[in-house]
């Protein structure tokens, strides 16, 4: 017995080190997908009730075969891309790989469209709407944090005095809890007349502005233009929302991306410096396509992150605002919680998880090829 | 060069001077509705006119907050302790021990990280309430330590960070470890937490604030106050008709200080770790 055990001890050994993580993480991370998978498929008030099967689906989707039309468009999009950067530099004439890759583009966009309008009409408005929500956070979101990120980047690799210091408070807002930094903007973007905020925009000439009290769209309040469906953007509500977005994660990128900057070798800016280049030619042939992978990477894992967004969302929403808060993650919780539709919520969680994964398979295509050149 | 001349070094200051400024100014204006009067803080004044520390006295002492700073105190040192007792036996395992499987698992593992969080929440509601399989201690955890902290115990990400560090540690202290006749427990207690000390002291930070950021979770399964950390406190604060929110901002403001506190002491390696990890994720 001894001598099987000092054979194996080895392995043995490594299964017990791994033992408790594993045991937790399954059952805590892994098992409630399978679960919840289990669970959709049933009438679940509280307590399990009656077999349904898809009907829980039918009622979110409509319809579900539009779902995976809608879905397969996602993917389709996705090899739209994958042509393009696969057969672009292969091809003598990049200008057909072109056509077809939009070609394919617009099938996507097309299948999107009709699936999209399918569901829209037979299925749970405000479940697909909170998905539209949720995109626009992501996107406006994650856009401008990197963008800005890459402005602070550049500015934190110039030299200059207390760098350490600026980094250190960049990073405030990262680490400042959601819940608490969201009743300060909770505060701040009230919908007092005389907040400092109104005033201060006062000072440029606008209105006063209700901010997380208003339900308006932005297109509507900035252009005065009503236009229904996914082009009239987020409610001036959400945006601030996504303004909490930007102010806690801008930093986070920022820091990221100044290691970025520091690990693209100094050498080929010597290399540039002595062929003559001018500091924007520099700029534009170097620095650009060498942070251009991380910069996407960025994007694209952000881009999936937000899409749980919930703390400061719940933190700030107000009743006023109506549903153009109910992103997503809130939608989901909202059913369960106070409406306790454990299995219909299960169901919404299920199609969140498989567009997540279209999403994720997106980031695979697009990052095949390793981001790292040293 | 992209880097500017030194005439020119005005332009990145002004950038990091506007944004120094719009990053900390939340947590000024915290800090200044905090002493206003209640009239001060509805009307939304720039500043107290006089200081009143008293709100800090009257949260302190008022509606259980100091019950509630201390749960959310034993919650998070919980949650790290856990997280740390079993993460960085994996980590080792995953990063130093040779056994079949063992990238599989790992892989399978990190996986998870794609799962959403709001899609686990059901399931582990049901598993709290012992409806899936019975629990140790008790029917039911919910309203209960247990049921806030044990499911946090195990974190991928984590695991991730400190296997990526533990690898860098050459092999050949373990081979000469073994020549001594150490076990790998031994090896592990004596020369890798030693020598991993900066990672483990920047993820139990990470854990530390992920712990007392945690909101949906407390949200969900207390009913009672007993155990209320004081992120959800905060937030029922805030739905209350009528808050003041003066009263609120000092209450945010003690429950941010100990995460202030901590990252203060640890920033260096904070942001090492997240410049790294950035990149080679």
């Amino acid at each position: 017995m001894s001598r099987i055990f000092s054979k194996y001890s080895e392995q043995i050994n490594g299964y017990i080190f791994i033992l408790p993580a594993f045991l937790i993480i399954s059952l805590f991370g892994i098992f409630p997908v399978f679960f919840g998978m289990y669970m959709s498929l049933h009438k679940w008030k509280v307590f399990k009730g009656r077999f349904l099967g898809f009907e829980n689906y039918q009622k979110i989707l409509g319809d579900i075969s539009s779902f995976w039309i809608f879905i397969l468009g996602l993917l389709i999009m996705i090899a739209s891309y994958w042509v393009w950067s696969e057969y672009k530099d292969k091809m003598k004439n990049s200008f057909y790989c072109f056509v077809v890759s939009s070609f394919i583009l617009l099938i996507s966009l097309y299948l999107i469209n009709i699936s999209w309008t399918n569901m829209m009409e037979k299925g749970d408005a405000d479940f697909l709407n909170s998905l539209i929500y949720i995109f626009y956070y992501s996107f406006f979101a994650i856009t401008t944090e990197v963008g800005l990120g890459l402005l602070i980047a550049f500015a934190l690799y110039q030299k200059l005095k207390g760098k350490q210091f600026f980094q250190m408070i960049l990073l405030f807002p990262y680490i400042t809890p959601a819940v608490m930094g969201g009743a300060v903007f909770f505060i701040i973007f009230g919908k007092a007349e005389n907040s400092i905020l109104n005033e201060f925009i006062g000072l440029f000439g606008y209105d006063p502005q209700l901010w997380l009290f208003d339900k308006r769209k932005i297109t509507e309040i900035m252009f005065g233009i009503k236009i229904e469906g996914f082009f009239a953007g987020p409610s001036l509500a959400l945006l601030t929302s996504i303004l909490y977005g930007v102010w806690s994660y801008t930093g986070y990128y920022a820091i990221i991306l100044l290691a970025g900057l520091s690990i693209i070798p100094s050498d080929l800016y010597e290399a540039a410096k002595a062929e003559g280049a001018t500091r924007w030619q520099t700029f534009i042939k170097i620095t650009i396509p060498l942070l251009m992978p991380i910069i996407f990477f960025l994007l694209l894992t952000g881009f999936i992150n937000s899409f749980q967004a919930f703390n400061h969302i719940m933190v700030m929403k107000t009743s006023s605002a109506g549903e153009t808060m109910d992103v997503v993650t809130i939608e989901i919780f909202d059913h369960f919680w106070d409406r306790v539709k454990f299995g219909y919520a299960a169901a919404e969680g299920v199609v969140l998880f498989i567009i997540l994964n279209v999403l994720a398979i997106s980031q695979y295509v697009i990052f095949r090829k390793r981001l790292n050149y040293d | 060069m992209i880097s500017f001349q030194k005439k020119e070094l005005i332009i990145p200051y002004i950038i990091l001077f506007i944004v120094m400024f719009l990053s900390v100014y939340p947590l000024l204006y915290m800090i200044s509705v905090s002493l206003m009067t209640s009239g001060e803080a509805s009307n939304q004044y720039l500043l107290p006119k006089v200081p009143r520390f008293e709100n800090y006295i009257e949260v302190w002492s008022s509606n259980n907050f100091q019950q509630y700073t201390l749960n959310s105190i034993i919650i998070s040192g919980l949650i790290v302790i856990g997280v740390l007792c079993t993460s960085i036996p994996a980590a080792y395992a995953f990063a130093k021990i040779q056994f079949p499987f063992r990238d599989v698992i790992f892989y399978s593992l990190l996986l998870s990280l794609m799962i959403p969080e709001i899609i686990a929440l059901l399931p582990h509601l049901l598993i709290i309430r012992g409806n899936i399989f019975p629990l140790p201690f008790g029917p039911s955890w919910m309203n209960s330590l247990q049921g806030l902290t044990v499911p946090f115990f195990g974190n991928v990400f984590i695991i991730f960070l400190l296997r990526q560090y533990i690898k860098k540690i050459p092999n050949e202290l373990w081979d000469a470890a073994r020549m001594d006749g150490a076990s790998h427990f031994y090896f592990l207690r004596k020369v890798v937490i030693p020598m991993s000390m900066p990672i483990i002291v920047t993820v139990s930070l990470f854990a530390f604030i992920l712990a007392w950021n945690s909101f949906a979770w407390p949200l969900l399964i207390l009913t009672k106050e007993d155990w209320f950390p004081v992120t959800v406190s905060i937030y029922s604060f805030i739905r209350e008709a009528g808050t003041q929110y003066n009263l609120l901002m000092a209450a945010s403001l003690i429950s941010i200080f100990p995460v202030l506190l901590l990252y203060f002491f640890t920033q260096r390696l904070f942001l090492q770790s997240i410049s790294n990890f950035g990149l080679k994720q």
